[in-house]
């Protein structure tokens, strides 16, 4: 095994710039890994094995002729099989996209290429993004790296990310982010990833799920990765409407360890009491590291969250039915059960709810806004539960039996529909050896205070460095 | 609110051009119930809220 595949895509970054290591090794190795792993893990959809290569070809050309380099130079990605990628077949991780090869990349995929990282391939997901499990019928489910012997779900959507990135076979990978599904994964792969604010990262070329509620993002093995890959898919797209003319600021120069002065809200009902004891005590003892050195912490509740279930259902489910609306009257039997039940509910949602749904969402909004307004973040667990087995549809959280699905979204749909940046960070293990997440949500746009709290955390902790043992 | 039945969705289903089967409604309907009641719950938005969508010609 080589070394390689565990190294930071900072690192990486360094060693190929330095010429330490080419860029021609480095991708070898993680194709060498891919073969040897993803069989079982079932993280790739399509390995574009020759392409890399011939990139890490040119990229190595690049270095040894002194060309400038871009930030991502040389450095192995994946990409989530819902970003377009031109003459690559993208598939939304449905047998309806099977064949389909689009025209033209997404911003995000041309922006990280344009900044040096060469694609590795395009990963496993739940189908068309549309459930927390990472579950896939046509594909194969991806295996959680961190139980050797037991199958259990990655999370998702963005399951593939999560699979590949924890197993060492993709350094960072982008997800997206509808209800959870960047953090998500993150959280039950002992990842870090971040959904920033809505309007920070281009969607143009991302097959929707929801267009008002999807979120791009990075998934990496740290908080400094994430920001060194944020940095360049941010900023404004002429391409998509929503984003922000809002400058990008430095995420790097922003990761200063610096804590003191740092205000911090625990959310507390809902979030950490609705969570199990071993994700409780895990967030706790976060914020204890927080204030040794120098935060405040403050508890704060967010009564309006019981409206997310609400409001979530009023406007993600007509958004999707919307987009799916076509197939589902043509294609229908080809999709997987569970995602073509849950697409049809969002037949049966009037326009009225779904008026209804968004002036729930500016409620919940102004409500964590006036939280942010003498807070610099919050903390919450990422789920409540660690990874279950596949198949698993009902978990004991205290006394209660909850449904799984349910469960996983619970802590992370709000700011989906609020669209405030939240990040999610390793922050233990249970007794069993399974990851827990630790949510780090911050002020509109403010990515940079998330990520350096993140990567504060990380300066302090030794979670984000281990590696899963079905993976060795 | 009067209750929605499977035959109500099947109605439903068919004006928007969509063949469900009735094991496939019947499915949906706890679903679709627990939404649309769990909306009907919330009656004390302030008049004064807008909705979170923006129209946009900038």
């Amino acid at each position: 095994m080589s070394e390689l595949c565990w190294t930071s895509m900072t690192e990486l970054r360094r060693m190929i710039a330095t010429k330490k290591v080419s860029p021609i090794e480095v991708v070898q190795a993680h194709l060498d890994r891919i073969a040897a792993l993803d069989g079982k893990l079932k993280s790739y959809i399509t390995v574009l094995g020759d392409a890399a290569l011939a990139a890490a070809k040119v990229a190595e050309t690049a270095v040894t002729s002194g060309a400038a380099l871009g930030p991502l130079h040389g450095v192995p990605v994946g990409l989530k099989d819902l970003y377009c990628t031109k003459g690559v077949r993208t598939t939304g991780g449905s047998k309806i996209l099977a064949d389909w090869v689009p025209e033209e990349d997404a911003t995000v995929a041309a922006r990280l290429v344009a900044a040096g990282a060469i694609v590795l391939g395009k990963l496993n997901m739940h189908e068309f993004a549309f459930g927390p499990e990472g579950l896939n019928p046509h594909y194969g489910t991806p295996w959680n790296p961190w139980d050797a012997t037991t199958h259990r779900i990655c999370g998702g959507s963005s399951s593939g990310s999560g699979a590949s990135v924890a197993a060492g076979i993709c350094p960072g990978a982008l997800g997206s982010d509808t209800g959870g599904s960047i953090r998500i994964p993150a959280s039950l792969c002992g990842l870090s990833g971040i959904k920033p604010t809505y309007g920070r990262v281009s969607r143009a070329g991302v097959l929707p799920l929801a267009w008002s509620m999807d979120h791009v993002g990075p998934m990496c093995r740290s908080a400094a990765d994430c920001a060194l890959m944020l940095a360049p898919m941010a900023g404004y797209d002429p391409r998509d409407p929503t984003t922000s003319v809002l400058p990008v600021p430095d995420y790097a120069a922003a990761l200063t360890g610096r804590l003191k002065g740092l205000r911090v809200g625990i959310l507390r009902s809902f979030f950490l009491e609705g969570a199990a004891p071993a994700q409780q005590a895990a967030v706790l003892a976060a914020a204890k590291a927080l204030a040794e050195q120098g935060a405040s912490i403050e508890d704060v509740d967010l009564k309006m969250v019981n409206l997310a279930p609400a409001a979530s259902h009023a406007v993600l489910a007509p958004e999707a039915y919307a987009y799916h609306e076509e197939w589902l009257k043509t294609r229908a039997s080809e999709y997987g059960a569970d995602v073509r039940e849950r697409l049809r509910v969002g037949a049966f949602v009037t326009g009225a709810e779904y008026v209804k749904g968004q002036r729930l969402r500016t409620l919940l909004k102004n409500e964590v806004d006036a939280a942010l307004a003498t807070l610099d973040v919050l903390l919450a667990p990422t789920t409540p539960i660690e990874a279950t087995a596949v198949g698993q549809d009902e978990v004991r959280i205290g006394n209660q039996r909850l449904p799984v699905r349910a469960s996983l979204i619970r802590f992370t749909r709000p700011f989906n529909l609020t669209g405030h940046p939240a990040a999610s960070v390793p922050c233990g293990f249970t007794a069993e050896g399974l990851p827990m997440g630790l949510q780090i949500i911050g002020r509109p746009f403010d990515e940079a205070t998330v990520l350096r709290v993140a990567d504060a955390y990380q300066r302090l902790t030794d979670w984000h460095t281990r590696r899963p043992a079905a993976a060795a | 609110m009067e209750k929605l039945t499977v035959d109500t969705l099947r109605t439903l289903a068919k004006t928007q051009g969509l063949e469900i089967s009735d094991g496939e409604l019947a499915a949906l309907l706890p679903l679709v119930e627990a939404g649309r009641n769990g909306l009907a719950a919330i009656r004390d938005i302030p008049p004064e809220t807008e909705p979170a969508s923006q129209f946009r010609i900038f």
